[in-house]
This record gives C-alpha cells, structure tokens and sequence, in this order.
C-alpha cells in the first residue's frame, strides 16, 4: 500500500500510527468505548496531494483495491464528517493552496476567483484584501476551516445574511469524481452544456454542495468576491428578555438593509461565562446581546446605523459604546473562549426560524431548569428568516458515566428545535438518526439517488450523510436509546454531583 | 512553578481548555512546513491532554518529544487561540516536563553544559565578549564605568559571532554619536538564560539572573538597554517573575531608546535612499508588544521608502530562529525562514530589517541560501548606516 501511494504523492504519504492518530479525531471528543464499538477510525493511510491529478491517481488506485476514501480539510467540524468509519485512505487537502487572479464577469459585473480546496478562508480573505476585495461570506471558523470543507457542510456562516449560504456564491468547480475524473462543473443554470460530460459520469455541481465529500472530492472552486466595503460599523445591543432579543432579530432580518452583513447573538449565559474567564466585562450582567454588523457604501451604512439605533430604544434596548461592538467583531473568531471556564462542553447545533427564536429561548431556559443544565447559547442570522443556533451545555469527559448520559440532552435540543421548525445544521456521523428530522422522505430518496449515480461503490466517506449506518444510529433504536439513556441522567447527576449545571471542577476554572 | 506536580497539574487544566478547532494550525510556522496533524499546535495539546490529564504516560514517547521541541516559541498561536489559550507558557512548561523526564533534545542538553561552563552560548571563553570592540576605530567603548546612565547588555549572539557583531558596532556607535553616557559590562556579562528557558531549563536561569541583575544594579544606571528582542523579553518578563522583585531600574530595547533620542533630537538620523521593510521579532512584538518605536526609527531616515509585509504586528510570522529550533531541527528552521525572506522579496524592498540578532542571523542566511537581492540588516545596522553616508 505504501509503496503505491509513495508512487503518487511522494513523501507526502504516512502509515505511521504517531501520525496517523489524529487523523481519528476531530473537534468534539467521543468516548473511545463508543467511537470503537461503532466505527473504525483509524486510517491506513493518510495522503496529501497537490493536484487534481495527484487526487485522481489516488482514487483510481483506491477503487481497484476497494479501499474507502474520507477527504480531510481543517478537522474542525464536530460530527465525524471527516473521520473513517472504515479506515482506509484519507486524503489531507491541506496542501491544494493558493488562489488565481480576480476576474471580472463581463456580463454580470461580479467578481470571482479559482481558489484551491486547501486553503482556510481566513488566509484566502487576507489575501484578497491585499488586492482590495474580500470574501463574502466566511464560517464562524475561517481560520481553521478550509475552502472545500465549508462548501462541503452547510456553508451558512458570518456574511450569510446578505450572500446567502456559500453554496450560493459558486460559479464553478474543479472536483474528482468516484471514478477518479477530473471534471469542472458550472452552476447548472449558467453552462448546462458544459456539464453533459461530467453528468455521464454521474457528477452533478449540486452533488458537491454540503454533500460532505460523499459524492465527489472538491479541489477548486471559482468564488464570488466583493470589493472591500467603505465602512464598516459594529453595534452591539442589549436587551432585557429573550421576546425583544427576538424580536429585534426578526425586525433586522425583515428590513432587508442592503449593509447589513452579520447579526450574533449572545444569551446572558453565555456572557457570564465569557465574563468569568475574563472577557466581555462591558457587557451588563443578564442581558442578551446582539451584535449588529453593518458593511457596504458609507452612506447605506450611516441610514442603517440610525434606523437601527432608533429601533433598538423601541426594542427597550441599549446601544454600548462602539469600541464594544468593535472588540466583539475583532474577537468573532473566538466564541471557545468560554471553554476556559466550561472545559468539556457539548452542543447541538441547528438552523431555526428566526420568528420562533423567542420561543425557542423560553423553552430551551425551562428545559435546562428542568434538567438542571445550564444551556450557553449563541447565534447567527443566516437570512432574513433563518438563525443559525449553537446550544452548548457542560460534561466532563474525565467522567465517562457522565459523558454518556449527558449526550443524552442534546437529543433533547434537537427535539425541542425541531417542534419549532428547527434542523440539525449538518449531519456526519453522529447525526444521521436525525436524517428524518432535516429531509422528507423523498429529499431522502433523491439523496440516495444521486449518491447511488456518483458514487455507485460507496467508496467516498462510507457511513455519512444518507442512512444510519448502524442499527443502534436507526432513528427509532437511537432515540429509545436516548430516553432510556435521558432516564438516568437526573440520578447520575445527582450522585456525582454534577447537576447544577456546573462541572465538578469549575471552581478551578473560570476567574483570573 | 514550583514542583514538577504542580507543573503537571498545570499542563493538565491548560490543556483541558484546547477545543481542538485548529485555528493554530494554520497559522503555526512548524505545521506549514511539516505538514502533518502530529506537528500542528492542536494535537499537541491534545497529546498533553492524554498524558497528564488523562494518565496516559505512554503517550509521551520520542515522538512525542521531538514535535514539543518543534517549535520557535513565536505566540502566533497564542494570538489566534480560539479558547485564548496562552500556549507559549503551554509550550515552556511541556519542555519543563520533558527535560524532568531525561527527553530534552541532545543538543539543548550540550547547549545548557555550555552556559554552565563559560556563561555564554558560544564556545569561546566569556572573556572575549568584548572581541567586537577591537573593530571599531573612532569609538572607545568603557567597561562597567561607575557613573553611566545608561548600560548596554549586548547579548550572546552579536557579541561572539561575526555575522553579527555589527550590531552591536552599530549600537554603541549610536550611543557614542548621541553623546550618552554608557556602559558595558564586558565579560561580567552573561547570557541572560533565555535559550534555557527556551529548552525546558528555567532552574538554572535563576543563577544567570542573578548574577546579571545583580552586576547592572552595582553600576547604578537608570536604564539597561539590550539589541537583543530575547535579551529584553528575559530581562522584562522573566527576570521579575524569577526574582520576585523588581529590578530597580528601567529595561528598554535599544529601538525604544533610540526612538527616545530621536525625539528629543539628541540623535538626528541621516538619509538613506532604499526600499526597506520590518520583520517583528516574536519577543519584541508579539511576546513583549513593542511594534511602533522600530517602525518610529525607520520613518525618521530621509530617502527611506517604508514598506510592510502582508504578515505582520500581531501576525508576523517567525523567522524559525525562535526557541532552538535550529538546535532541534537546522533545515525546519530555514525552510520557514526563506518563507519569510520570500514575504519580504515580494514588497520589493532591497532591506529586509529587523530588531534581534537571532532573526537577523537566521534571515541572512535563508536570503544567501535563495540567492535573493535582498540585504538583511538590524535596524540599528540601518540607522548606523543613514548616518554614515
């Protein structure tokens, strides 16, 4: 095996167990006990190409040996999307880097760029800002997360609100197929005759959009790009309950101001949280907040920020000082902080429509009270209805009881979006026993289609993204499991002491 | 810290924080060149997690050892930390506890011998620091002059190798062109134990400190300049915290006090017709936050056409000199390097410049090695320079 990889990649292929070890991981931790009862992680190899070329070898090697095929980009997902769950090979795309020279679109008068599948959105927003543009939209995790790998989730981020999910700003893509073609696809609206080639081959432009490498490996997209805005504004607003909190949100997504670029939310917990590791002291203890980003022309901007600042007194909020709302945005990146003082946390995240965030707060506070949970909530507008929403809540991974009953609540979370019109944001791994909750029944079947036309051998990232790949993931067994599970929280909790929603060990953590 | 459980206890709770969401990988200098997940700041922490968290003394292998010691020590991931993790005390205590561990690189164990043994990181004898000063033919250098306001701590580096004595040529010309009244300490100088900091090795800096504090208060200076950027972050970061006093008196890096002389015009920079720009030493900008006085210095030269990196203040990256790289790994530490001699061709500048005698050494060489027309200078070496011509 070795020797064949070596004969495509050069030094760049390692089987060495040192190496290949954090390939088996990827932000959120699982018990080994499950992991291994349920998967096997660990590749045989992990290789990292340079070319679509480089990338089409490999396949056409690892179909003959039917050998499965995960695509790793930053790893900085939490739901096994880039992890095996049948070893085999993983390709790194961390070395396709680089972007082409900004082309302008005669017709449409748009922007765009090839960029290569490796590099992270925030070496690629730098770079263009060099050249005075700037991407779109980026995921709340640019430094970390590569091109391909956002474009390969669901591409909802900062920035959505006006540029829409990532998906949307694609205008072509350079990928290989299953069968080891290198095909481009264009947005089938704009080149249909180009794709008839590739769509013999069973590839589809769609089939590589949050497809999670599933049906395709992405190595270029050609990316819509804007000019760097004239101004920028940060506002951040603070109210007293969650019915103004959402209401405020629910306004700014209906008024359609063309600068705005970003709204965040932050619950009072989540504040508090900051606050006692050290951060966010300028923010009222319990308020909610909201971050308001503005970008665009000056003049949009400075009609935006009095519009604004108007209805926040009608909200009964408050505007802080700007150097707030600007420390925020400088920090957008750095939401973990609050692991300082809630180390081992677990989370669920989804998309929501905006006119039930309220009532998913209220809910979401009575269930933790219930549960004796402190929930730390944050979330972004992804559109003029839709919220992107991370529900965080402490375990202790030191504990593997606690672990495992604790995984029970995110269930609960998933539960209680999905009674108000709320998915889960990706699927993975871990979430394919929720695959009911996010598609219809024949969503479900169109998927499996086309996974079935791209990918006939199931040889790119087996186990993800169409069916439980086990029958302890099969929805009905997983959510008994769940209850059953949820049953004997509150009492281990309550023997370990860990039920107040407070890790045992929090004292250690938290104030500097 | 005082014992290696408490050390470990430490490692364990900063560890625990790390939400492996990679932000540091793309920024770290080892991982761009390496390449592979083991090197990146991530699943270093993540292996620091399973041996002292979580017990898991078998992960701490040669391995294991070889990527901790992989590293300059820039902060770069510290400053792009997600959790706001502060991994370069991370990192130095990881190496306290490889070095308890008898798993300190072979060449950091040979480097520490020889501080022990003459004081300084060189091999030659402590007494021929002042070998530079022979070489300067108008300047007349006083050693330990009772009276002076000002003393000069010139470092290991550009006191003993030839590459970079001009710096220190160049400093105290400065000082001597400004009419201040300086000293040096001469072979009573010793290395101001940052490299064994840097190794793991921080119980036999308190010696070193010691000594040096104790020298300079004799003299009764005001102020203590060093040209070194791992010199002054010694002396201002490490020194207090090992002591437990205050010095007693004012630590600058020489650009920060040249800046001053400039000021108040006690020193007038000439002109200088090129296209220059500044590489941040990670210890004077990044770990110590001094980024406007060397920029101060170079927009005072006449003629001189300023011109940053995209990469630079907070986001500069490292010239891989830091933290004994080059005793760990040679050829990691010029690959990153020539990355960073490449960033500064493209500006355009004919000077690349910077404020520490290890970047400036380690630059010059990736520019020699990729045959770019690019001269490498300190900036004290620039400002000597304005003046002369």
């Amino acid at each position: 095996m070795e020797q064949a990889l070596h004969e495509i990649c050069g030094s760049r292929v390692t089987t060495d167990p040192f190496e290949l070890a954090p390939y088996a991981k990827d932000v959120a931790y699982v018990p080994a006990i499950l992991v291994h009862f349920l998967t096997n992680p660990l590749p045989k190899a992990v290789v990292q190409p340079i070319s679509a070329e480089e990338i089409s070898s490999l396949i056409k090697w690892a179909k003959q040996g039917k050998i499965p095929v995960t695509v790793r980009g930053g790893g900085s997902t939490a739901y096994f999307n880039c992890i095996p769950m049948k070893s085999g090979l993983v390709i790194d795309t961390n070395r396709l880097q680089g972007f082409s020279g900004i082309e302008l679109d005669q017709g449409s008068h748009k922007k765009m760029v090839w960029v290569k599948a490796g590099m992270t959105w925030q070496d690629l927003d730098d770079g263009l800002r060099q050249q005075g543009c700037a991407v779109c939209s980026s995921p709340s995790s640019a430094p970390s997360a590569t091109i391909g790998g956002w474009v390969s989730m669901g591409g909802l981020g900062i920035g959505s609100v006006p540029y829409g999910s990532v998906h949307d700003q694609i205008m072509a893509i350079r990928a290989v197929t299953a069968a080891g073609e290198i095909v481009e696809l264009s947005r089938p609206d704009k080149d249909r005759a180009k794709n008839q080639g590739s769509e013999e081959l069973g590839l589809q432009f769609n089939d590589l959009m949050g497809t999670e490498g599933t049906r395709g490996i992405i190595t270029e997209i050609k990316l819509l790009v804007r000019d760097v805005p004239e101004k920028e504004e940060h506002l951040l607003a603070v109210f007293n309950n969650e019915t103004d909190t959402g209401a405020m949100m629910s306004w700014l997504g209906g008024e359609h101001f063309t600068s705005l670029y970003n709204v965040h939310f932050s619950s009072p917990e989540f504040i508090m949280t900051l606050q006692k590791a050290g951060y966010a002291h300028e923010i009222p203890p319990r308020k909610y907040s909201l971050e308001i980003d503005l970008e665009g022309k000056r003049d949009e901007v400075d009609q935006a920020v009095a519009q604004i600042t108007n209805h926040v007194k009608l909200q009964g909020g408050t505007l802080l000082p700007d150097e707030v709302g600007a420390e925020e945005w400088a920090d957008r990146y750095k939401s973990l902080r609050l692991e300082q003082t809630l180390p081992s946390l677990l989370a669920a995240e989804m998309t929501l429509p905006v006119s039930n965030f309220a009532a998913f707060y209220e809910r979401l506070s009575k269930l933790g009270q219930k549960t004796n949970t402190l929930c730390v909530t944050y979330a972004h507008l992804v559109s003029p209805e839709m919220a992107l929403v991370m529900v965080l809540y402490p375990s202790d991974e030191l504990n593997l009881i606690r672990y495992i009953v604790d995984l029970s609540f995110t269930s609960n979370l998933y539960k209680l979006g999905h009674s108000l019109g709320g998915k889960p944001y990706v699927i993975g791994f871990w979430n394919t026993p929720y695959l009911g909750k996010i598609y219809d029944k024949g969503e479900r079947e169109r998927r499996r289609q086309r996974k079935q036309a791209a990918d006939p051998h199931a040889m790119l990232n087996p186990g993800k993204g169409y069916n439980p790949p086990n029958i302890i993931l099969n929805s009905y067994v997983f959510g008994f499991g769940m209850i059953m599970i949820g049953l004997f929280r509150p009492l281990v909790l309550k023997i370990l002491k860990g039920g107040k929603g407070h890790w045992k060990l929090l004292k250690n953590f938290g104030s500097k | 810290m005082e014992t290696i459980e408490e050390l470990r206890e430490q490692i364990a709770k900063t560890s625990y924080i790390c939400g492996s969401c990679g932000s540091c990988r793309s920024v770290c200098p080892v991982y761009r060149e390496i390449g592979w997940e083991s090197s990146a700041p991530r699943r270093k922490i993540a292996l620091a997690k399973e041996v002292f968290l979580k017990k898991k003394e078998k992960q701490a292998t040669v391995q294991y050892a070889q990527r901790l010691q992989e590293c300059t020590l820039c902060g770069k991931c510290a400053e792009i930390c997600a959790a706001g993790i502060k991994t370069r005390e991370l990192w130095l205590n990881l190496r306290e506890d490889l070095r308890s561990r008898g798993m300190e690189h072979q060449s950091l164990t040979q480097m520490a011998l020889q501080v022990k043994t003459t004081h300084n990181i060189s091999t030659f004898p402590n007494e021929n620091r002042l070998d530079w000063v022979d070489d300067l033919d108008e300047v007349e250098v006083e050693v330990s002059k009772a009276g002076s306001e000002v003393a000069y701590f010139v470092g290991c580096v550009s006191s003993f190798y030839p590459m970079s004595v001009g710096i220190s040529q160049s400093i105290v010309s400065l000082l001597d062109r400004a009419n201040v009244n300086y000293t040096l300490l001469g072979s009573e100088e010793w290395c101001c134990g940052f490299p064994l900091i840097a190794s793991g090795n921080s119980q036999q800096v308190t010696e070193l400190a010691k000594h040096n504090v104790e020298k300079v208060r004799a003299l009764g200076v005001k102020t203590l300049i060093t040209g070194c950027a791992s010199c002054y972050h010694t002396w201002t970061h490490e020194y207090p915290t090992i002591l437990r006093e205050n010095l007693g008196f004012e630590v600058l890096h020489a650009t920060q006090y040249l800046a001053g002389l400039i000021r108040t015009r006690q020193l007038v920079p000439g002109s200088l017709d090129e296209t220059v720009t500044y590489h941040d030493p990670c210890d004077l900008g990044r770990n110590s936050g001094i980024y406007d006085e060397p920029r101060e210095l170079l927009q005072a030269m006449e003629g001189l056409s300023f011109v940053e990196m995209p990469h630079r203040r907070e986001m500069a990256d490292c010239c891989g000199g830091g933290g004994n790289l080059a005793a760990v790994d040679k050829d990691l530490s010029q690959a990153i390097a020539v990355k960073r001699v490449c960033e500064a061709a493209a500006t355009g500048a004919t000077i690349l410049t910077s404020a520490c005698q290890q970047c400036v050494q380690t630059l010059q060489m990736a520019a020699r090695q990729e045959k770019l027309p690019l001269e490498v200078l300190d900036i004290t070496e620039l400002l000597w320079r304005s003046l002369e011509e």
